[in-house]
């Protein structure tokens, strides 16, 4: 019920920001039109939003701002990368707005910097929970989106290393197990993402499938990507053979088409080394290895190819086995892990600052999240600084019930 | 009211006047307020009468008491002869004004005289810094003079780096002996004896809990022997077997892999090959020795062989991404 009023009220406020935003996507020369409208509003509206709502050109200055992601982008890059809270945000709000924080910045100043015929860096986003890990990697990833480059995006390893209800043994390998349910929405959310890269790159050798299916040398990417939707005892194999093609052709030039840049981003890589509650058929523990989607993710994590970027986010939340309070990457890596990763550039994610403190606070506001009437003042500004200790996620919880 | 409170004390009263007085008038006692007291004064009488009649041998010889011997004492009078040996606290021996206790209403502590609680805990007047030394000089006859080269303890420690000690109780009972006595405790620095790297850590792993990493000390407590002197000669043999093990490599010793390794060693680890795989991938061909020998490259090591011995934690961990954006060149 409390929802409906709020959209109700929030309806006239957003389809003004709507044919901003629309006309914004655009083109660049009514870049003018959107710079009326902080002023137009009060000036309250630009010390939290900004107007740039390209990721390249963020910086310092965007600190602590809101900068709101395009809904075709949204829909088109993240069909099931967004944390699920912030989805639950997205829809509520009616515009998808992400805070510009010093973590993503760092980030996307080193992906600025890095030369793309060497072999792709690793970095690390590591930060206690709820310090905006997810949504941090999200906004990098939307300005490797708007820079062109292929995204492969797993939003969750952990999905994959628990709760899973079928399992096969694999047709490729019998001593490995395959997911056909995660692998087929994996496939799904990935053809979204890169629907125009599908048809330019090519696959380099043949893969059979079965007695009667098989994919030929030099089939369009899309091909493979449809085989392993519609097939869903060989998906996982597909999601390998995917993984492997752009590996080889990242970063060389093929046949007249433009270098391509990979950007590899996994949510929770700590899944890749940790523990699975899933079960084999004789009742033992399933080590990750023994998984087709881990250890084919894994071999993405090698720096045996070039011409892209590996960014990936440490996550407590969906970990097995291990502790609340380990957030630093040895931790959650383990030794194995931490083995494998290395070296790679660690990027810490903290709380937020005041200054970040306070343009939340003026986006809740101006939402009309905060509808308690204590919230408003100034006391109430300082419990809930108390309460959720400048902590993204908790501040974000504690709002849902004001 | 007060007659019928004090009926039964008065029935008492009445039975010792009738049979000692033979006061027949008292018999009938009318409720009123002077009969009280009558009576309280009629009690005071029969009290005493009754206490001199029934013990009236020993109130003969009791003499009231003088003054207290705290008020005779000189200030600059022999302590010991007032404790020689423990003894419970004496008021009127010990000269001091001394309060002890919870204080009531409003008030002060109470005073020393007659209170239970400075006689129930123990106390040290018996052992003066003048008795101690008494003591001493009693002692003297018996003892042998210290040496005079070992006048500081780290000179102690590097002559004589063992330190053997154990317990001696002594107590009054149905039997003198305590077991506890038997228990010889042996401490050692390592860093005195002569080991080398390996034999080392073969020693700190043979010994276990028994050694302490803080104060690099190696501590054998026996027990097991009836006697002293035996735990003694045990705990000895300990520590030479020990020794002489640590110093022994046997065939079984090749097979130490990384995971039995005492600390971390990044020559040879994972985390090297890891580096100079993706420094040869960014920089093309180079010599391996080269590349360990530049200084971006011994920073990362020190900054993970630190991460990996001591922990991980914030201050480590930008020490290491310095390292890294360094070699990296971000």
């Amino acid at each position: 019920m409390n929802l409906h009023k709020l959209s109700l009220r929030l309806r006239p406020a957003v389809t003004q920001k709507f044919r901003c935003l629309s006309i914004q996507s655009s083109g660049q020369e009514l870049e003018a039109v959107a710079a009326e409208t902080p002023s137009v509003e009060p000036n309250l509206l630009s010390v939290f939003r900004t107007s740039e709502q390209d990721p390249t050109c963020h910086s310092e200055t965007h600190s602590g701002q809101y900068y709101t992601l395009p809904p075709t982008h949204i829909q088109k890059l993240f069909p099931h990368g967004l944390p699920p809270r912030f989805q639950m945000q997205v829809r509520t709000f009616n515009e998808g707005c992400v805070m510009v924080r010093p973590a993503a910045l760092e980030l996307i100043s080193y992906l600025k910097k890095a030369d793309y015929s060497k072999p792709p860096l690793r970095y690390i986003l590591y930060g206690e929970t709820g310090s905006g890990k997810s949504l941090s990697l999200c906004h990098t990833l939307h300005y490797c989106y708007t820079q062109g480059w292929l995204i492969l995006h797993v939003p969750d390893a952990h999905l994959w290393v628990k709760n899973c209800k079928e399992m096969l043994p694999s047709t490729y390998n019998p001593s490995r197990f395959d997911q056909p349910v995660q692998a087929t929405q994996w496939l799904k959310s990935f053809k979204i993402t890169n629907e125009h890269f599908l048809s330019k790159i090519k696959t380099t050798r043949r893969y059979v499938w079965t007695k009667r299916e098989s994919t030929e040398e030099g089939r369009p990417l899309g091909e493979l990507v449809d085989q392993g939707v519609n097939r869903m005892k060989s998906s996982s194999d597909v999601v390998g053979a995917v993984l492997r093609e752009l590996r080889l052709q990242a970063g060389a030039a093929t046949e007249g088409e433009e270098v391509f840049k990979l950007a590899v981003a996994v949510d929770g890589v700590n899944a890749l080394w940790g523990n699975t509650t899933l079960k084999k058929e004789d009742r033992t523990m399933c080590e990750p290895e023994e998984l087709t989607l881990i250890h084919n993710l894994r071999k993405m994590m090698k720096t045996d190819w070039r011409g892209g970027a590996i960014l990936t986010a440490l996550s407590q939340t969906g970990s097995l086995f291990k502790p609340r309070s380990a957030y630093l990457p040895s931790e959650l890596l383990g030794e194995d892990g931490f083995d494998q990763m290395e070296p790679f550039v660690p990027v810490c994610v903290s709380g937020y600052n005041e200054k970040e403190f306070e343009s939340c606070y003026l986006y809740y506001l101006d939402r009309n999240w905060l509808q308690h009437p204590h919230s408003r003042s100034e006391e109430g500004k300082k419990e809930l600084i108390f309460l959720s200790n400048r902590n993204p996620s908790i501040l974000e919880r504690l709002c849902a019930f004001l | 009211m007060a007659a019928s409170v004090s009926h039964p004390a008065l029935s008492s009263l009445y039975k010792i006047n009738c049979n000692i007085n033979g006061i027949s008038g008292l018999i009938s006692f009318s409720r009123k307020i002077s009969v009280s007291s009558v009576l309280s004064t009629s009690a005071v009488t029969a009290k005493r009468e009754a206490a001199g009649k029934g013990v009236r041998g020993q109130m003969k010889s009791r003499r009231p008491a003088g003054e207290p011997r705290a008020e005779r004492m000189a200030v600059d009078q022999d302590w010991t002869a007032v404790y020689p040996t423990a003894a419970s606290f004496k008021p009127s021996a010990v000269p001091l004004p001394v309060r002890m206790g919870y204080p009531v209403n409003r008030g002060v502590p109470p005073a020393k005289h007659g209170n239970l609680e400075l006689i129930k805990i123990p106390n040290f007047l018996h052992l003066t810094p003048v008795a101690i030394k008494k003591h001493c000089e009693a002692l003297k006859p018996f003892l042998t003079e210290w040496p005079s080269a070992l006048d500081s303890a780290e000179k102690c420690t590097e002559h004589f780096p063992i330190q053997v000690q154990s317990k001696d109780f002594v107590s009054s009972g149905m039997s003198l002996r305590n077991p506890d006595a038997r228990i010889v405790t042996l401490k050692v620095k390592l860093s005195s004896l002569n080991l080398d790297d390996h034999a080392r850590k073969k020693m700190i792993k043979l010994a276990e809990k028994r050694y302490c990493k803080e104060t690099d000390t190696l501590t054998i407590i026996t027990d097991s022997c009836p006697l002293r002197q035996q735990n003694y000669d045990y705990a000895m043999y300990l520590l030479t077997v020990l020794y002489h093990e640590s110093w022994k490599s046997e065939a079984w010793e090749e097979e130490k892999t990384r995971a039995d390794m005492e600390e971390y060693e990044w020559q040879d680890s994972p985390s090297q090959r890891n580096i100079l795989e993706t420094l040869k991938g960014i920089r093309g061909t180079e010599e391996t020795q080269e590349l360990l020998d530049q200084p971006e490259v011994q920073e990362y090591r020190n900054s993970v062989t630190q991460m990996k011995n001591h922990g991980e934690t914030e201050e480590n961990l930008l020490r290491y991404k310095e390292a890294v954006k360094k070699l990296l060149q971000l």
